[in-house]
This record gives structure tokens, C-alpha cells and sequence, in this order.
């Protein structure tokens, strides 16, 4: 009958699915998944999938360096808690600039989003399984190459005392980088969710980050450099948001020599601007998801 | 089976108001209730369609009112109401550049269904729309008949009791449209799935749909089953090659008014005597008959006048 006329609908049944449904909690997890593998092009072609991988070869690379040097007999090259601090602003405003929009706007360029707020997701999951997918994707970024380091050195260095030592070291570190991709995440994010045009989206979060980052080295330099302790030294780390996680990380008793100064007194308003920022993030991007569910 | 668990009423509205900023109504006191089985929801574009079905996904709220799909509040309950909908909504959805496998199957994921489950349903769905060895490739190199039939296949994946499809055969050429429809049609009659369709040409869905709701400003104008719709207004197409001027004549003389339309006599269906009575005019004159047909208004035809008296009683 109707199966013969149109050809290409075969009767083979229907079968409806009376099997457990997964919860909300489920559901954010597999889109979180989804996400994060997305972030590294993973699902995507092999175009997707370049800058992420420049990235974190650029990232490790560094490390690599300090495993040969150490093994030559030179003490380890960088501190955990910098880590070669210009080279992995680069790294993550690159990866930022084009796996942020990877996420966001390309969702919102194809129109997918009406999609997935019919399924039985709340307003707040969508924008929050991204936020953990990117953050997640920029802590690999950033504490491989820490753990490249860890590894390398302890490799070549004798006694346990001095793998303790390392350790120690390490741990600091990874906090950083923890702070780095909480922060970061929901700045690209945000940034990136203003538009669905990918060129515009990637513009926004480079020009952001590269803009505010330039603003404030130039302050710095300007108020007579990283070791300088004038007030106008202190605080002009608080215009970009890797100046102010650097600043953060000198108050909580960051060693090494960073892209700030010390921000002495001012420490505790590095912290308080950092939370303030990551709240107006993460507060645009549920407002803008909150507009986008209902149109 | 779904169909003997189903409630009375698939979506029920009452006083629903959605008011937009500037106090525009989108719908203005709309109370309808939606059977089981196929249902075009019919309109003009900007009639409220749209509105209609964002309230009932929970994705918008309703000013003033209640509304309820398959007995949830669509307020309270808009979660467990989307685990039961499928939505296919009108525009353009689909990325690119994935495969329709890889989308219906992540989409699938977010509808609850565990990865593996996902995955064969994801197979099944777009075998069921008529999608087979395409659905490898990217959706971007589809054309417009397989992408509404990707649309299709994602609000099906998760097994919905309820589908909303919004402006279904949008875009797609009359093949195409009349495969669709055919295909919807099968998914009402045999899935075992209540089917809303919105769409603005009442013409095209009044063939498979059950029951009509027709919309307009926001508010009810009529709903009720296709069958009464169209019982109004039964007429008898009678053709003949030469005479029809003579034919309707002797028409007039045994009592029967008809007009002329184009080439052919419309003539009230009283009964069964009408046949009678048009076979003994034609006999009479001894006119080449080549047709004689039963047809019913379009029911668009119906919803333009009563659009029409509506509008006039308004100015």
C-alpha cells in the first residue's frame, strides 16, 4: 500500500522503549562527556582537531625540554606554580578562542539549541555542562605539562628526599592550575556564547584576552616591573584576567617570579576581583541561556 | 498498550494567555482539548502556533491559564512532560557536519536513553523515516526532504507517547510534502503515537489528520473531528462533456439547485435519491456522463468564511 508507493519506508515495525531512562544527572554527565570530547575535536574532522593539538604540544613541549636538561644535570627549568607563564597565556587564549565557540556557538550558529531544551533538561544544564566540559578540557591542557615536568625531573634527581621535594612543589601547582581553568572556562565561554557566528565568536574571546592581558603588562611595566612595590605596580595586575590569577597566586604564596607584582596588601582584592569576575560570568551565561530557551 | 493507558485528553488547555511585552497577545484565552490519535493544529502564521507549542515543552509560561500534556501541568511538571514529547520544530536544527547517526544518537543520550539503547534507537528511528546508508554521511550534504526526516527521526528517538511537529512538510516539494505526510501518518496509525501538527496549509494535512483545531489571533475558532467538519458540506461533482446548461435546467425542474463550477455542476448531497435523481436527469437528455463524484468542501474553504464573519463581527 502506502509502504509501495513511497518506496523508501519499509514496514519493519515499530518497537517503543519501556527500559530505564537515565536521570537529569545522567544526562548532564553525557553531555558533559560529549562536550569535552568535542573540545579536543574528537567527534569533529581532522580540521577540529589541529588546534587543540598544536596546543597542547606547545603546552608539553617545554616540559620535554626541562626532562633532557634535567637529565644533563641542571636543575628543573621553571616552578610548578608559573610555569613558562607567557607561553601558556598563548597557549590558552589560543585554545580558548577556538574551542570555546567549538562548544558554544556552533550550537547556537546550526540552531540545535531548541533541541535540546524539548528534552528533559533544565535552563541552567545546558550552559552548565559546558562550563564543566571546558573547564575539564583546559585542567588536561594545563596540568599535563605540569605532570610532564613532575615526572621528568623526579626522573633524573636522587633520593627520596628530593622526589618529596618535588612533590611538594607540584602540588601548589596544580592548584593554579586548577584556579586558571575554573576562571577561564567561564570567561571563553561567556565570551564566546554572545554570538553564533564562529569568526565574530573566536574574535571576541582572542581580542578579550589578548587586549586585557596587554593593558595590564603595560601598566605593570609602566609602574616599574614585577619586582617594583608601588601601589600602581600592585594593582595593575587586576585588569586581565591572567594577571589577576597570577596575582592571586603570588598573595596565596606563589614563589617563583610570575607576570605580576607582588601584590602585597592588595593580595586579598585580587581575590575578591577574581570571584567577582567568575560570578558575572557565570551569571551571563545562564542569563543568556535563560533568553535562548524561551525564543 | 499505550493507547488503552492514554488519558482522555492528549493536551488540554484552559483560558491559556500569553501575553509578550507591549501586551501583545499571542494567545488570548485559548481553552481546547486535544484526543489521542492525529490532530492538525491549524492558523495563519503569527495565529499563536508557535506559542501554543513552547507552553506545552514548559519552555515558556503561560501569563494567565493552565495547560496540561498527557495529564502534567506543563508549569510544575515541564521536566516529566519533555520525557514523554518529541518535538520537531519548524526551522533549520541540524549541524552540518556530523553524521545523521552520530546527531539522532547524542540526541538520544539527552532524551535519558542509556548509550547503547541511544545508539539502536538512533538506527531505528532513521530507518523509520526512511533513512538508510545516508545517514553515515554529514547532514550538511543532505538534501531538504532528508534533513525533515532527520528532524523526524531525533523526536522519535526517544520514544515519545506525544509528537509535536511544527510546520512538518515546511520547505519540501510536493513529493516530498505527500511523503511526509504519508509517513506521519503511519507513525500515528501504527507507532501508536498522538501526533499535534501545526502547520498553516489545512488543505495539505487535513488528509491524515483525525481532528482539526483551528487557531487564529491567539484564540479558538474550532475544534472538533475531521468527519464533522467535513459533513457540512457534502456535494455531488457531476461532469458531462456537452449540455451542462440543459443538464442544470432539468435539474431545476426536478428540484435540485446546482451550480456551476468551471466545467463541472455542484450539486447539494441530500441523500441517496440526489444519485437518483442526477442519473435520471442525465438519462433523460441522453448526455455523455464522464463523471460523478462525492465531494466535500475543502475544509479550508470553511475556516475562511468562519475566519472571515469572525474578522467582520470584530470591526
Amino acid at each position: 500500500m502506502s509502504e509501495v508507493a513511497t518506496g523508501v519506508i519499509h514496514d519493519l515495525g515499530y518497537r517503543g522503549y519501556d527500559g530505564p531512562r537515565l536521570g537529569r544527572v545522567q544526562i548532564v554527565k553525557a553531555l558533559t562527556w560529549h562536550s569535552f570530547r568535542s573540545a579536543f575535536g574528537i567527534g569533529r574532522g581532522v580540521k577540529g582537531k589541529i588546534v587543540p593539538a598544536l596546543a597542547v604540544i606547545a603546552m608539553c613541549l617545554p616540559a620535554f625540554v626541562n626532562a633532557f636538561a634535567v637529565a644533563r644535570g641542571n636543575p628543573r627549568l621553571f616552578g610548578y606554580d608559573v610555569y613558562v607563564p607567557t607561553l601558556r597565556v598563548a597557549v590558552v587564549t589560543l585554545f580558548l578562542a577556538a574551542q570555546a565557540p567549538e562548544l558554544v556557538s556552533r550550537d547556537l550558529r546550526n540552531h540545535v539549541l531548541p533541541l535540546y531544551f524539548c528534552r528533559p533538561l533544565r535552563r541552567g544544564d545546558y550552559p552548565l555542562a559546558k562550563y564543566l566540559a571546558l573547564t575539564m578540557a583546559l585542567l588536561l591542557l594545563i596540568e599535563i605539562p605540569l605532570l610532564i615536568l613532575y615526572v621528568g625531573t623526579i626522573a633524573s634527581v636522587k633520593g627520596k628526599g628530593a622526589v618529596w621535594d618535588e612533590t611538594k612543589a607540584l602540588i601548589p601547582g596544580l592548584g593554579v592550575g586548577l584556579m586558571w581553568a575554573v576562571l577561564m572556562a567561564a570567561v571563553g565561554l561567556v565570551l564566546a556564547s554572545f554570538t553564533g557566528r564562529r569568526a565574530y565568536s573566536t574574535g571576541i574571546v582572542a581580542i578579550s584576552c589578548v587586549l586585557t592581558f596587554v593593558v595590564s603588562v603595560l601598566l605593570i611595566q609602566s609602574e616599574g616591573g614585577t619586582t617594583a612595590t608601588a601601589t600602581g605596580a600592585r594593582i595593575a595586575g587586576l585588569f586581565s584576567p591572567f594577571t589577576l590569577l597570577d596575582g592571586v597566586r603570588v598573595w596565596l604564596g606563589g614563589t617563583s617570579p610570575g607576570l605580576v607584582a607582588n601584590p602585597g596588601g592588595y593580595g586579598p582584592l585580587y581575590g575578591v576581583v577574581t570571584i567577582v569576575l567568575l560570578a558575572a560570568c557565570l551569571g551571563g551565561l545562564a542569563a543568556r541561556y535563560r533568553k535562548v530557551s524561551q525564543s | 498498550m499505550p493507547s488503552s493507558q492514554a488519558p482522555a485528553a492528549v493536551i488540554e488547555t484552559t483560558a491559556l494567555t500569553k501575553l509578550y511585552p507591549g501586551n501583545v497577545a499571542a494567545l488570548d484565552g485559548l481553552t481546547v482539548a486535544v484526543s489521542p490519535g492525529v490532530t492538525g493544529l491549524v492558523g495563519a502564521n503569527g495565529a499563536g502556533k508557535s506559542t501554543l507549542i513552547k507552553i506545552l515543552l514548559g519552555l515558556i509560561v503561560p501569563t494567565k491559564g493552565q495547560a496540561k500534556v498527557l495529564g502534567h501541568d506543563c508549569e510544575t511538571s515541564g521536566e516529566r512532560i519533555r520525557t514523554l514529547l518529541g518535538y520537531m520544530p519548524e526551522h533549520d536544527c541540524l549541524p552540518p557536519d556530523v553524521t545523521a547517526t552520530e546527531f539522532v544518537t547524542h540526541l538520544g543520550r539527552i532524551s535519558g536513553l542509556p548509550p547503547t539503547v541511544a545508539k539502536e534507537r538512533a538506527a531505528e528511528s532513521l530507518r523509520h523515516v526512511g533513512l538508510h546508508e545516508e545517514r553515515y554521511r554529514p547532514i550538511g550534504t543532505y538534501s531538504t526532504g532528508m534533513k525533515q526526516r532527520v528532524k523526524l527521526a531525533q523526536a522519535l528517538v526517544g520514544d515519545p507517547r506525544l509528537l509535536l511537529l511544527d510546520e512538518p512538510t515546511n520547505g519540501l516539494d510536493p513529493a516530498g510534502r505527500t511523503a511526509m505526510l504519508e509517513l506521519i501518518a503511519r507513525i500515528g496509525a501504527e507507532f501508536g503515537i498522538s501526533i499535534v501538527i501545526a502547520s498553516h496549509l489545512l488543505g495539505e494535512i487535513e488528509r491524515i489528520c483525525d481532528h482539526l483545531v483551528a487557531i487564529e489571533g491567539g484564540r479558538l475558532l474550532r475544534a472538533d473531528t475531521i468527519t464533522s467538519f467535513t459533513q457540512v458540506s457534502q456535494v455531488l461533482a457531476v461532469e458531462v462533456e456537452e449540455g451542462l446548461a440543459q443538464l442544470q435546467a432539468e435539474l431545476a425542474a426536478r428540484g435540485l439547485t446546482a451550480s456551476t463550477h468551471a466545467r463541472t455542476l455542484l450539486v447539494p448531497l441530500g441523500g441517496d435519491d440526489t444519485y437518483d435523481v442526477v442519473r435520471d436527469c442525465v438519462a433523460a437528455l441522453a448526455l455523455p456522463l464522464c463523471r460523478l463524484e462525492q465531494r466535500r468542501h475543502q475544509v479550508e474553504e470553511l475556516f475562511r468564511d468562519e475566519a472571515a464573519g469572525e474578522e467582520a463581527s470584530h470591526v
